[in-house]
C-alpha cells in the first residue's frame, strides 16, 4: 500500500498519543487506588458502588445510634441498680421493724435511716444522662420529673418511651418513663390488697393473701367480717354473701380464687377489707411504711393494727421491688439485643466493605504489569518512529 | 524530417513542467485536503512521412489531481459522525466527571442529611444537635444546587457553542460560494484541465464543513456544489448561499435553537440537523443533559415534597405543628411564543412520588380540547374543560394543570414538571426549635386503671395511606385505613356530594350515572383517588383536597373501658363508632387523624387518655419518621429511593458517556481508516517525489541532451557545406 508522507507521521505520533493516553490512564488508576475512575468506567459497577457506600454509610448511622442507645440504656441500668439497692436496703429494715424485739426508739432510728433512702430514691428518679436529660421523665425530659408534695408525690413527666433505629428494620426503647418504673405498680400483692380496719378491737393480723385461680377472681372489693371471734363472713360490694366459715387463727379463707389468712385473736365485728389492687407509687409505699414505724404501737391492739399495716408495706416494697428487676431485666434484655445487633451491623459493613472494594478497588499487581506493558509499548513507538522518520531518500540525493 | 531540436524542446518542456508539478506537491506536502497532481503526457501526432509515421515529440495534456470521489465522501461521512461523537464524549464526560467525583456528588450529602436527623432523634431536645441537622440540611441543598449549576453552565456552553458553529457554517457556506464561482469562472467542465487546487480548496472547506454539522453534496453541470443540510435545507446553491442563524427556542428563551429562514420567519431546524459537532452537542443537549437535569430535579422535589409532609405532621419545641423544612418547585409552564390566543396554563404539583423525569407537550385543539403528550413515550391524555375557566384537571403523572381559557386552536404549552426542582430548593427553617422532631399527641393510661392493659406510642395518620371507602348498604359506608389496618370510621350515612375527610383529605363520593351499591369501593391512595374496578353502582368519587393533618388532631380524646371487650370514646370529632367499640388486643384504634394501639386486658373502668404532646421535648417519633424516608421506596411506582433515584442518574449519565466514548473510537477508527484510503491515493510521498525528482531530472538532461545533439547535427551540416 502507498503511504503518504503525512500519513506516516500522522500516524507516528497517533501510537504515540494512544499509547500516553492508555499510560495516563493506568497512572491515574494507581495513584487513587481506585479501578472506577468515573461512572463511565462501569455504569453498573458505580451504581452498585453508590448502593454499597449507601448500606455501609446508613449502618455506620445505626452504629452511632446504638452508641448513644447504649448510653442513654447504660445511664438507666446504673440508676436502677443503685435504686434496687436502697430498695433492698428499705426492705431489710423493715423487715427488722417487724421482728417485735424493736422499742419506739430503734423504730424512730430505722424511720430516719428510710426517710434518707426516701431522699435518695427521689433523687435517683430525678438524675440525668450523659446528655443532660431527665432519665425517667418520659418525653418531658428537660423538666424534673418527680416531686415532693403536701398531698404526697407528683410526676411532671409522661409515658412516652424514646425508640431509636438500630438497624434497618430494628427499632429500640432506649428508656422507660418514670410512669412505667415508680408509678405504675399495683399495690397489694398485684391483684388485691388487704387492710386492716382502724376500729378493730381485736388482734387479728391479715396476710397480703395469694391469688389460687386468676381466672375466678372477681374484681370487687370484699369485706372480711367476724360475726364473733370464731365466726367471719366475706362480703363483695352489694353486701352479697360470698364466704362464710369458722375462725381458726392463720387457716386459709378461700374464695374467688384467691385465699388469705387472719391470725391473731379476732373480736366479734372486727373488718378488713379486700380490694383489688391500684397504682401505687414507690416513694408512697416507703413513705407510708415511715409513717407506720412512727406511730407508737403499745398496746395489742394497736400492735395488730401496727403489723398490719407494715406487712401490707412491705408488700407493697416487694411489688415495687419485682417491678424494678422487671424494668432491669427489660434494660439488660434490650443491651443485649443491641449488642447483637452491633455486631450483625459490624459483619455487615465489613461484608459491604469487601464488596465495595472488589468492585471499585484497583488490583495492583495487573495494574502494575500493565504499566510496565504500556511503558514498554510506549517506548516501541517512539523509538521505532524516530528512527524511521530519519530515513528519506532525499539523504542521498546530492 | 522531424525537427529534432523541436522534439527536444518538446521533452525540455515536459521535463520541466513535471518537475514543477513534483516541485508543487513537494511544497504542499503539509497542505490540508492537498491531492497529488501529476503531469499526463502524450506523444505529439506523429507526421506522416510517405509510407510511415514518424514522432514529433511529446505534449503536456493535462495536469490532474489524483483523486477518488468516493473516498473523499468516506472521508467527509465518517468526519461528521465522528465528530458528532467525539462532542457528545466530550461533553458528557465533564457530566461523568462531574456526578463521579465524590466531593462534588449528591450521595454523600443525602447521606449527611438523613445521618444529622438520626442525631436528632436520638437526642431530640439538643438545640446543638438540631442546629447541625439545619446545617447539614443546607449544605445538602448546597450540593444540589452545585450540580445543577453545572448542568446550567454546560447549557450555556451548548449556547455558545451552538451560536459559533452557526457562525462557522455560515463562513464556510461563503467560502464554498466564492469556490463555486472561481471554479465556474475557468469555464472548465470537462475532466481534463481542472483547476485542481481551487477544487481540492473546496474539498477541504465542505470537509471543514462536514465537521460541523453532515452535508449532502449535489454536483452542477458548471462544476458548482449546492451543499443541503439537515432534511434538505439549501445551505450553499451555485454561489448564493443561505444562511443558518441561532434563536431562542420558543417555549425557553434560555435555550438556543439553529434557526433557517424561509418563507420570512426563522424556523427552528435543530431537530433535523445531525452529525458533526453541531449534531454531538444537540444530542447531548437532549440525551444527557436534560435529561439529568430533569432526574435530579424529581430527587429533589421528591426529598423535598416527601420531608415536608411529614414534618407537617410533627410538632417543635415550642410545641406548635411543623411547618416546611424546603421550598418545593412547582411545575414549570412555558407557552409557545408562538401562540395566537391569550389562554394561559398553571401547574401545580400534586404528588412527587408520580413524577417522572420527561417533558409534556400540551396543545390546544379548539373546542375546550387540549391534549397532553408525555415526550418521553409519546402518550397522550385527553382534556376537555369543559368549557370551565379556570379548569383543573385530574393527576397526571403527579400534577395538575389548571387551564384558563383563550387559548387558539394550535396553540401549545411546554410543561416541564422536575426542571426547576433543584435551582428551587432551598431550605425554610433557620430556627433549630423549629424542628417537628415529636408527634403532637400523646397517650396516657389513667394512673387508676387496674387491668393490665398498656398504650403503645401515638402516631398521626399519614395523608398518604392508602384508605378504602367501602358501602356496606346503599346508604352507608365504612372508612378503612389499609395502610395502618385501622377502621376510622364505620357506617356512617352516605349523602351525594357531602365531604368525605380523613386524615388531612377531603373527598367527595356523588352520585353520577347511579347511586352507589352496597360492596361498592373507593379508594384515596397517595391523595389519588379511583373507584374500584368492581363497583356495580353509579357513584363516583371527586378528587382528593389537601390540607393536612386532622384540624382535631390534638383535641383531648379519652377512651374508656366499658368491659374488657368493648370501650366507650368521649371528644373525638373524627371516626366511628364511639360507643360500645369492640377491643381487641392489639388492634389499632384511630380516631381525629391518630392512630395506637392498646395490648393487654383492660379492667372496667380503665382509661386511656389522648392529647397534646405537651411538653414533649424528648419525643422523637416524628424523626424517625422523617429519618425512615430515606429508606422508603416512593419513586418510579414504589420501586426506588432518592438515593436510587440519584444513583439512576449517575449511571444513566455514566452508560451514555461509555457509549460515546465507545462509539467515538470505533468511528474514529473508521474515520483513519478512511483518511488513510484517501491519503493512500492522494497524499504526497516524499521518497516517490523524491524519485519522480530523479526521474525528471533525467529527462530533462537528456531532452537537453538531444537539443545538444540536433545542434551538433545542425552544426556538422553547417560545417559540410562550408568545408
Amino acid at each position: 500500500m502507498r503511504i503518504s508522507t503525512n500519513q506516516f507521521f500522522q500516524r507516528g505520533t497517533d501510537s504515540i498519543l494512544d499509547q500516553q493516553a492508555l499510560l495516563n490512564k493506568t497512572q491515574l488508576q494507581l495513584g487513587s487506588s481506585k479501578r472506577v475512575m468515573t461512572p463511565s468506567d462501569d455504569p453498573t459497577g458505580s451504581a452498585r458502588i453508590l448502593d454499597l457506600q449507601h448500606g455501609i454509610d446508613s449502618a455506620n448511622t445505626h452504629q452511632r445510634n446504638i452508641g448513644a442507645a447504649e448510653a442513654s440504656l447504660n445511664s438507666e441500668e446504673n440508676a436502677l441498680s443503685t435504686i434496687t439497692d436502697t430498695m433492698q436496703r428499705v426492705r431489710e429494715l423493715a423487715v427488722q421493724a417487724n421482728s417485735g424485739i424493736m422499742d419506739h426508739i430503734d423504730l424512730q432510728a430505722i424511720a430516719q435511716e428510710m426517710q434518707q433512702h426516701l431522699d435518695g430514691l427521689l433523687g435517683l428518679a430525678n438524675s440525668t444522662g450523659t446528655n443532660g436529660e431527665y432519665i425517667f421523665a418520659g418525653y418531658g425530659t428537660n423538666t424534673k420529673p418527680f416531686s415532693q408534695t403536701n398531698g404526697g408525690f407528683s410526676y411532671a413527666g409522661d409515658q412516652g418511651q424514646r425508640s431509636i433505629q438500630i438497624g434497618t428494620n430494628r427499632q429500640v426503647a432506649i428508656g422507660d418513663s418514670g410512669y412505667a418504673v415508680f408509678q405504675a405498680i399495683p399495690n397489694g400483692n398485684g391483684t388485691f390488697v388487704t387492710s386492716y380496719n382502724g376500729a378493730n378491737t381485736g388482734t387479728g393480723v391479715i396476710d397480703a393473701g395469694q391469688v389460687t385461680n386468676q381466672a375466678a377472681w372477681v374484681q370487687d372489693t370484699y369485706t372480711l367480717s367476724f360475726l364473733t371471734p370464731t365466726t367471719y363472713e366475706v362480703r363483695d360490694s352489694a353486701n352479697a354473701l360470698v364466704t362464710s366459715g369458722a375462725y381458726q387463727s392463720g387457716a386459709a379463707i378461700a374464695f374467688n380464687g384467691i385465699q388469705v389468712s387472719v391470725s391473731g385473736a379476732p373480736a366479734g365485728g372486727d373488718q378488713f377489707t379486700i380490694a383489688p389492687s391500684t397504682n401505687q407509687d414507690v416513694f408512697t409505699s416507703v413513705q407510708n411504711l415511715i409513717n407506720t414505724l412512727n406511730t407508737s404501737a403499745t398496746d395489742p391492739v394497736s400492735r395488730a393494727n401496727f403489723i398490719s399495716n407494715l406487712n401490707r408495706s412491705i408488700v407493697d416494697i416487694d411489688r415495687a421491688m419485682d417491678n424494678f428487676t422487671s424494668v432491669s431485666t427489660g434494660v439488660g434484655a434490650r443491651l443485649n439485643s443491641i449488642d447483637n445487633q452491633k455486631s450483625a451491623n459490624a459483619d455487615f459493613i465489613l461484608a459491604s466493605q469487601t464488596a465495595l472494594s472488589s468492585v471499585q478497588d484497583l488490583d495492583y499487581a495487573e495494574a502494575a504489569s500493565r504499566l510496565n506493558q504500556q511503558l514498554l509499548a510506549l517506548q516501541a513507538a517512539q523509538q521505532s518512529f524516530a528512527k524511521l522518520q530519519n530515513l528519506s531518500l532525499f539523504n542521498y540525493i546530492q | 524530417m522531424a525537427d529534432i531540436f523541436g522534439i527536444g524542446l518538446s521533452g525540455l518542456a515536459a521535463a520541466q513542467q513535471a518537475l514543477t508539478t513534483t516541485g508543487h506537491n513537494i511544497s504542499n506536502v503539509n497542505t490540508d485536503g492537498y491531492s497529488r497532481q501529476t503531469v499526463e503526457l502524450s506523444a505529439r501526432p506523429p507526421q506522416g512521412s510517405g509510407g510511415y509515421f514518424i514522432g514529433s515529440g511529446v505534449d503536456v495534456v493535462n495536469i490532474k489531481r489524483v483523486y477518488d470521489e468516493f473516498l473523499v465522501g468516506q472521508v467527509r461521512t465518517n468526519t461528521s459522525s465522528f465528530s458528532s461523537a467525539d462532542t457528545l464524549q466530550q461533553f458528557s464526560g465533564i457530566m461523568d466527571n462531574l456526578l463521579g467525583n465524590p466531593n462534588t456528588g449528591l450521595s454523600a450529602g443525602i447521606e449527611k442529611f438523613f445521618s444529622a436527623v438520626h442525631d436528632v432523634a436520638n437526642n431530640p431536645s439538643s438545640l446543638a444537635v438540631r442546629q447541625t441537622l439545619l446545617s447539614q440540611s443546607g449544605s445538602m441543598v448546597s450540593q444540589f444546587h452545585n450540580i445543577n449549576d453545572s448542568i446550567n453552565q454546560q447549557n450555556a456552553q451548548v449556547n455558545t457553542a451552538i451560536k459559533s458553529s452557526v457562525s462557522e457554517i455560515n463562513a464556510l457556506a461563503t467560502t464554498i460560494a466564492d469556490l463555486n464561482g472561481k471554479i465556474a469562472n475557468t469555464g472548465h467542465t470537462g475532466t481534463s484541465g481542472a483547476p485542481n487546487d481551487l477544487l481540492d480548496q473546496r474539498d477541504a472547506a465542505l470537509d471543514k464543513l462536514a465537521k460541523l454539522t453532515s452535508v449532502s453534496i449535489v454536483k452542477e453541470d458548471s462544476g458548482a456544489v449546492s451543499v443541503f443540510v439537515g432534511n434538505g435545507q439549501s445551505l450553499v446553491v451555485g454561489i448564493q448561499t443561505q444562511a443558518l442563524s441561532a434563536i431562542p427556542n420558543r417555549y425557553d428563551p434560555t435555550r438556543y435553537e439553529v434557526g433557517y429562514s424561509s418563507g420570512g420567519g426563522n424556523v427552528e431546524v435543530s431537530r433535523q440537523l445531525s452529525g458533526g459537532s453541531l449534531g454531538g452537542l444537540l444530542n447531548f443537549r437532549n440525551q444527557v443533559l436534560d435529561p439529568a437535569k430533569n432526574a435530579l430535579g424529581r430527587v429533589a422535589i421528591a426529598m423535598a415534597s416527601g420531608s415536608n409532609t411529614q414534618h407537617r405532621l410533627g410538632m417543635d419545641l415550642n410545641g406548635a405543628l411543623g411547618g416546611d423544612l424546603f421550598t418545593v418547585a412547582a411545575p414549570e409552564v412555558l407557552p409557545s411564543s408562538t401562540n395566537a390566543g391569550a389562554g394561559s396554563v398553571t401547574g401545580t404539583l400534586i404528588n412527587a412520588n408520580d413524577l417522572t423525569t420527561s417533558d409534556y407537550n400540551l396543545v390546544y385543539n379548539g373546542a375546550n380540547n387540549y391534549s397532553l403528550t408525555r415526550l418521553s413515550d409519546g402518550q397522550t391524555t385527553a382534556i376537555n374543560t369543559g368549557g370551565n375557566s379556570p379548569y383543573t384537571t385530574t393527576e397526571v403523572d403527579g400534577i395538575s394543570l389548571t387551564i384558563a381559557s383563550g387559548a387558539t386552536a394550535g396553540d401549545k404549552f411546554l410543561i416541564r414538571p422536575t426542571r426547576l426542582g433543584a435551582d428551587d430548593l432551598s431550605t425554610v427553617i433557620t430556627d433549630p426549635a423549629k424542628i417537628a422532631a415529636a408527634v403532637p399527641v400523646a397517650v396516657a393510661a389513667s394512673l387508676s386503671n387496674i387491668g393490665s392493659a398498656s398504650a403503645g406510642a401515638v402516631s398521626v395518620n399519614k395523608p398518604d395511606d392508602r384508605v378504602m371507602i367501602q358501602f356496606t348498604g346503599t346508604n352507608a359506608f365504612d372508612v378503612i385505613d389499609q395502610t395502618t389496618g385501622a377502621t376510622l370510621a364505620q357506617n356512617l350515612t352516605y349523602t351525594s356530594g357531602s365531604n368525605i375527610s380523613f386524615n388531612g383529605w377531603t373527598v367527595q363520593v356523588a352520585d353520577g350515572s347511579g347511586t352507589p351499591a352496597a360492596g361498592d369501593k373507593f379508594y384515596v391512595d397517595h391523595i389519588v383517588t379511583s373507584a374500584d374496578a368492581a363497583n356495580s353502582g353509579g357513584a363516583d368519587i371527586g378528587q382528593a383536597a389537601l390540607n393536612p393533618p386532622d384540624p382535631n388532631l390534638t383535641d383531648t380524646v379519652t377512651i374508656t373501658f366499658t368491659s374488657a371487650t368493648t370501650f366507650n370514646v368521649a371528644g373525638a370529632t373524627t371516626g366511628t363508632p364511639t360507643n360500645a367499640v369492640s377491643y381487641t388486643s392489639g388492634g389499632v384504634i384511630s380516631y381525629n387523624g391518630w392512630n395506637f394501639r392498646i395490648s393487654g386486658t383492660p379492667a372496667t373502668g380503665d382509661t386511656f387518655t389522648i392529647g397534646p404532646n405537651t411538653n414533649g421535648v424528648g419525643d422523637n417519633g416524628n424523626m424517625q419518621q422523617i429519618a425512615a424516608l430515606q429508606t422508603q421506596l416512593t419513586l418510579d411506582g414504589g420501586k426506588a429511593t432518592f438515593q436510587d433515584a440519584y444513583g439512576q442518574i449517575v449511571s444513566d449519565v455514566g452508560t451514555k458517556a461509555r457509549e460515546a466514548g465507545t462509539s467515538r473510537d470505533a468511528l474514529n477508527a473508521l474515520l483513519k481508516q478512511s483518511t488513510d484510503a484517501r491519503s493512500a491515493v492522494s497524499g504526497v510521498n516524499l521518497d516517490e517525489e523524491a524519485a519522480n525528482m530523479l526521474k525528471f531530472q533525467q529527462a530533462y538532461q537528456a531532452a537537453a541532451k538531444v537539443i545538444g545533439i540536433s545542434e551538433t547535427l545542425f552544426q556538422s551540416i553547417l560545417s559540410a557545406l562550408n568545408g
